[in-house]
């Protein structure tokens, strides 16, 4: 390695700026926009994650990462209100996931209220529309509902049952480049 | 929900008929008719399957893209 390279690598990450420990930054460093080389990089680097363990555990990688999504959401939901109502419930998680997953609350035309109950058993249709994981799966070319998807349900039930202290399951109903449809059963 | 199919493009394949969890689209003269555009949650699965291009959904939420490659992009401004 030349001595020229190295004087140079050191003059890129040297800076006159004098940071004080009481100047806490208010916002993001760089722009958002600067940031989308880093964003691609963390959603490559998932993708390689996912497919490595799916390589390894095969079809356990979903049991695996569906149960560290819901220890998760369990962790994360332990600080939030608790409410005995679904819609309540289904709002703080709106709330706690803001940012980077957006969902709603959805019913065929032919059935009257959201809460739908069916075959003996009790359930909401949820849409989620904005979704980091879609995203990460898509720009890695990736199936939908692998081990990353699993996360991401279990981390929605995890919170759900610590929100409403009921036992919930989710199941993916349909996967889409735009939107998926997930079906949330209350027990 | 508003979704229009081009007639002329519609090969009549019925791949979104398969394809919709929600049956919102029939066959009918081998073409396809979209019978119960309500139904419709919008994940643009039939857009995607649909080897004719044929379909167009209007009213529908644009989810956020992340995923289209920037050098990919920079490429393509080059040549488009």
């Amino acid at each position: 390695m030349s001595a020229g390279y190295i004087d140079e690598l050191h003059e890129a990450f040297h800076s006159d700026l004098v940071y004080r420990p009481e100047e806490i930054p208010l916002e993001c460093s760089p722009r958002p926009k600067e940031m989308e080389q880093t964003l691609h990089g963390v959603m490559k680097l998932n993708g390689l994650v996912i497919r490595s363990l799916e390589e390894i555990a095969g079809r356990g990688a979903n049991a695996v990462t569906y149960r560290a999504g819901k220890k998760f959401g369990h962790e994360v939901a332990k600080y939030f209100q608790k409410r005995e109502d679904v819609e309540g419930a289904l709002h703080e998680l709106s709330d706690l996931l803001r940012g980077q997953y957006s969902f709603e609350v959805w019913k065929p035309e032919d059935k009257e209220t959201f809460i739908i109950e069916e075959n003996g058993e009790t359930f909401i249709y949820l849409v989620f529309h904005d979704c980091i994981v879609r995203q990460t799966l898509r720009r890695n070319g990736l199936d939908q509902g692998g081990p990353l998807c699993q996360t991401l349900f279990g981390y929605v039930v995890g919170a759900i049952e610590e929100i409403t202290g009921r036992k919930a399951k989710l199941e993916i109903v349909h996967t889409g480049p735009n939107a998926c449809l997930k079906k949330l059963v209350l027990k | 929900m508003d979704i229009r199919v081009d007639k002329d493009a519609c090969v009549g394949c019925g791949l979104c008929v398969k394809d919709c969890p929600m049956h919102v689209y029939e066959l009918q003269e081998k073409v396809s008719v979209p019978v119960r555009p309500n139904n419709c949650m919008g994940c643009l699965s039939c857009h995607e399957i649909c080897p004719a291009q044929a379909l167009e959904h209007r009213g529908i939420y644009a989810a956020k893209r992340h995923y289209i490659d920037i050098k990919v992009c920079e490429m393509l401004r080059k040549v488009v």
